[in-house]
């Protein structure tokens, strides 16, 4: 198969990248291994309360929809890289494409092959469409194939373990790598009890069921519940090696606790952090009516242990120069970006912070024909990576034309 | 605006030429102005350059036109007049793209602090422009050269200020005996190598004092001004006179976006920019089709961003010419000349700024993105929007929905296309099953005779869904959305029919639960009204 670019990575970066190729005439290829397009984003819950709170989330179904309308444009989910070959500056990619293992026109959507995996999250929905799918780094069939109990229950013949994956061959004259970032694992700071910690989530995690509407604040009682945010969670941090802001996380969290709080208006939310970043125009109006609703005390906590009465409990330094001790019903971290390493990043060079690029340089990388598009290269909003995106997709554009008029440079 | 708008109407030339001009204007100011126009120039594109001074060096295909302001801006994409006002007088020149590169007004903040503007005090940009020509007062190091800067004490600041603050604290560090201080309240690290460069600058002595509150008290005498402060940390009681204050600077628009802020539609939810604060415009996008805005004229400062602004909005320029046609974009608005009286209806509510008047209300196709909203507004049905092919019109697509269903209980969805569409794929059929969807461009065009239309064709309920506040890529879509179904449940009301059959839901694309849990919601109130009888 031939095509203008290969985009590595079917987030909103590579949709966005493959949308803009499109206006330019360019076909392209999107390569993704997840088993739906849009990569974190997908999982990101609307943050309006009484109006648009500009989080972004959203703008993935806007180009969604425009990619799929673009003939040209040709997404490849559950799709590998196994191999690539710069061939003077252009690329030849074996890819590997596995089979859907549920397939959709079968599936009749009655949730019995839910009820009897054994494995949590080895069957999943698509947070797109409620899609079934199996998570093959979970299902056991392909672990040991030790389990078949999908398979055997599913009335309508939908399942499909069996089939083995196809390789393609792909020829690109340029590439767009777009794979994204990897959230920071919050149980290297274990100061901050995760996983330790009843009631203390990632931000990540709280996102989701805030998404599919599976949170609730907790019955009973008429007395307000609480959440306390922790900003900075790998992030500005040299000591794990994090010597950068994400960038992100302030806006994220005041708009995830104004979501919650519009949701539920007897909850009292709390931020913990070091310094606020900026994230509408305008800033002081927004930060003052952040701040109506949401109390700001800038300290980290130095602790979050397990209090008497079960809930997670806040050590911090007070903004009176006073040990405080504070307890609350949740402990949302706000975990920080960082590099998700590509595996064909070797050559592309990696930035001082860690992430796939040059430093000094927005899209291009050490390899003649590869850019990168989104937060592979730096940590950057839904706005930002899309800006960014349209930026590699113009200079891969150049560079196709280029390689199509005079050969290898 | 309005008022200036319709001044542009009658000197508009209505008639579009066979050939879009592939000619840019380039209002710039600095490098990056500079940078833009040479990538045109590069790709093929004429450019006529505002901003510089004569006797600027510029390369082929630029025409530099030195001292020169633009006035107003008439016209639309492909075919715009801009009028220019220079010493030798006024004159016209067509272009087909205008891009708003200047750089952003700098405004130090003397007045927040109450501090006069007097020796020994400066602001970031005179420091600079000190450290660029090797002021005596800064290089000679007999003794302790003591720096002062304040860095959002009054006000949020941004990155890119602390980003220059940092850079002169490196360059005054490179020489001896200099003690850089800074007073500050949010530090802005939020763009690239700032958090690690705000670290190097601590380690290598320079001393930051971070307040919760408005941080130190200034007076002024013969000797200089003295800083008294609660050091926040150890809470002790400081003074300190340095030899400089260094006051930082407020980010503004550039000033010259005036003329073009005229012709923006929806400029009033994108003052004192050209870009609205809203997810619909991304990148260098503008309300207005063929003028871009690059970095501070769309309220962005941050130079890597500012970066991808120059590579988009060369994208842009190429991807307008490369002319793939929008396959989902349907024919433009038809205006029926016989039925059009001139009442300047459309013109005023048209949110994307397409229609101009010649004899008769006539539609930019290049500038319009169909969002309906002329058609429905124009009191005499005088334009029409044709759906896209071989789709029904909206009324007979009610008609036929509710026809083809039989049974109880049905409720009709308006829905925008850009969200409550895109949600209904991911609502599960079962919560849907009695729902007749009418996908609508914008929720703007959800009129009142559609709704009555529903319920007199035998529809229990009615949902109207579109965009939040604030996220209507037509801008005010969603509020005369929001305005017409009010209208409908009063009339309901006056008519003895419970009002809340009919309701508007705001919603995005990623929120399906929100449409069906409105779906739940009205299907039990339909059970209500029943038993009740």
């Amino acid at each position: 198969m031939e095509t203008d670019a290969v985009i590595l990575g079917g987030g909103i970066a590579g949709l966005q990248s493959a949308y803009r190729l499109s206006k330019l005439g360019m076909r392209s290829v999107i390569v993704e291994k997840a088993p739906f397009l849009g990569g974190h984003t997908a999982r990101f819950a609307c943050k309006a309360t009484d109006r648009c709170r500009l989080c972004g989330a959203c703008a993935l179904e806007d180009v969604l929809r425009k990619t799929r309308s673009a003939d040209s444009v040709k997404p490849f989910v559950r799709t590998a890289v196994q191999r690539v070959d710069d061939e003077n500056g252009r690329f030849a990619l074996t890819l590997l494409r596995k089979p859907p293992r549920i397939i959709p026109e079968k599936c009749g959507q009655c949730g019995e092959c839910e009820k009897v995996c054994p494995v949590d999250g080895a069957l999943a929905r698509s947070p797109l469409n409620n899609e079934l799918y199996i998570d093959e780094d979970k299902c056991l069939f392909f672990k040991d194939a030790s389990c078949r109990a999908c398979m055997e229950v599913c009335p309508d013949a939908a399942v499909n373990l069996e089939e083995e994956p196809d390789t393609l061959e792909l020829n690109a004259s340029a590439m767009i790598v777009a794979t994204g970032f990897k959230p920071f694992d919050p149980e290297l700071k274990p100061r901050f009890g995760y996983g330790l910690v009843p009631g203390v989530v990632s931000a990540l995690e709280m996102d989701a069921m805030l998404r599919s509407d599976t949170w609730f604040p907790g019955e009973g009682d008429a007395e307000a519940r609480s959440a306390a945010f922790i900003q900075c969670v790998g992030s500005r941090d040299p000591k794990i090696g994090r010597n950068y802001c994400s960038r992100v996380c302030c806006g994220y969290a005041v708009r995830m606790a104004r979501l919650m709080k519009h949701r539920f208006p007897s909850l009292r939310p709390t931020m913990f952090y070091m310094d606020i970043q900026n994230f509408e125009r305008a800033f002081d109006k927004s930060l003052e009516e952040a701040a109506e609703e949401v109390r700001l005390i800038r300290s980290i906590p130095a602790e979050v242990r397990k209090g008497e009465d079960g809930r997670p409990e806040l050590i911090y330094h007070g903004p009176g120069d006073e040990r405080v001790i504070e307890s609350f019903d949740l402990v949302i971290l706000s975990i920080g970006i960082t590099p998700a390493s590509p595996e064909i990043s070797t050559d592309l060079g990696v930035t001082k912070d860690g992430f796939c690029g040059t430093d000094g340089e927005n899209v291009t990388t050490r390899k003649r024909g590869v850019f990168v598009a989104g937060t592979v290269q730096a940590p950057r909003s839904i706005e930002e990576t899309i800006a960014h995106a349209v930026a590699a997709a113009g200079k891969a554009a150049s560079y196709v034309k280029e390689m199509k008029n005079g050969g290898s440079l | 605006m309005r008022a200036s708008a319709v001044r542009s109407v009658f000197l508009t030339r209505a008639a579009r030429p066979a050939e879009a001009s592939k000619r840019v204007l380039v209002l710039g100011g600095d490098s990056i102005g500079m940078n833009i126009a040479e990538r045109f120039a590069i790709d093929g594109f004429p450019v006529l350059l505002l901003g510089y001074p004569a006797g600027t060096q510029v390369r082929d295909r630029i025409t530099l036109a030195p001292d020169t302001v633009l006035d107003e801006l008439q016209g639309f994409t492909g075919a715009f007049d801009a009028i220019l006002t220079n010493s030798a007088g006024r004159s016209v020149e067509r272009v087909g793209f205008v891009v708003a590169a200047q750089p952003e007004a700098r405004v130090p903040k003397f007045e927040d602090y109450q501090l006069p503007s007097s020796r020994g005090i400066v602001s970031l940009s005179q420091l600079e422009d000190m450290l660029q020509s090797g002021d005596e007062s800064l290089t000679r190091r007999g003794e302790w050269l003591h720096v002062a800067f304040l860095f959002g004490l009054s006000g949020e600041s941004e990155p890119a200020v602390f980003s220059r603050v940092l850079s002169a604290i490196e360059h005054l560090g490179q020489g001896e005996k200099v003690q850089s201080y800074v007073f500050t309240r949010n530090l802005k690290v939020a763009a690239d190598g700032l958090e690690r460069r705000y670290r190097d600058c601590r380690e290598s002595g320079a001393i930051f004092f971070k307040f919760d509150d408005a941080g130190p008290v200034f007076t002024s005498n013969s000797g200089g001004t003295l800083m008294v402060f609660r050091e926040p940390l150890l809470g002790l009681e400081m003074e300190l006179m340095p030899d400089l204050l260094v006051v930082d600077e407020r980010l503004n628009p550039p000033a010259s976006l005036k003329p073009l802020l005229e012709t923006t539609p929806l400029a009033y939810l994108s003052a004192p920019f050209l870009q609205p604060e809203s997810i619909r415009f991304s990148g260098v996008q503008t309300p207005k089709a063929g003028m871009f805005a690059v970095g501070p004229s769309r309220g962005v400062f941050d130079p890597a961003v500012i970066e991808d602004d120059v590579e988009a909005v060369v994208t842009a320029l190429k991807e307008s010419v490369a002319g793939v046609p929008d396959v989902t974009l349907p024919g433009s608005p038809v205006v029926d000349a016989a039925k059009c009286v001139m009442c300047l209806t459309c013109l005023r509510l048209c949110p994307h700024g397409a229609i101009t008047f010649a004899k008769t209300a006539e539609v930019d196709p290049a500038t319009c993105v169909r969002c309906g909203i002329c058609a429905v507004e124009c009191p005499m049905t005088a334009i029409s929007l044709a759906p896209p092919a071989g789709d029904p019109d909206m009324i007979s697509a009610i008609r036929q929905g509710l026809a083809a269903t039989s049974g109880q209980g049905k409720i009709v969805a308006f829905l925008c296309s850009r969200s409550a569409a895109q949600a209904l794929k991911s609502v599960p059929l079962r919560d849907v099953e009695n729902l007749i969807p009418i996908v609508v461009r914008c929720a703007g065009t959800i009129a009142v005779p559609h709704v009555l239309e529903a319920f007199q064709q035998g529809a229990a309920g009615v949902i109207a869904a579109g965009c939040f506040q604030g996220n209507c890529a037509s801008g005010y879509g969603t509020i005369l959305a929001e305005e017409r179904i009010a209208l409908v449940r009063e009339l309901l009301s006056d008519a003895g029919i419970d009002r809340d059959l009919v309701r508007f839901v705001p919603m995005a694309g990623n929120t399906p639960g929100v449409l069906g849990g409105a779906v739940r919601e009205l299907e039990d109130r339909i059970n209500k009204d029943i038993v009740k009888g």
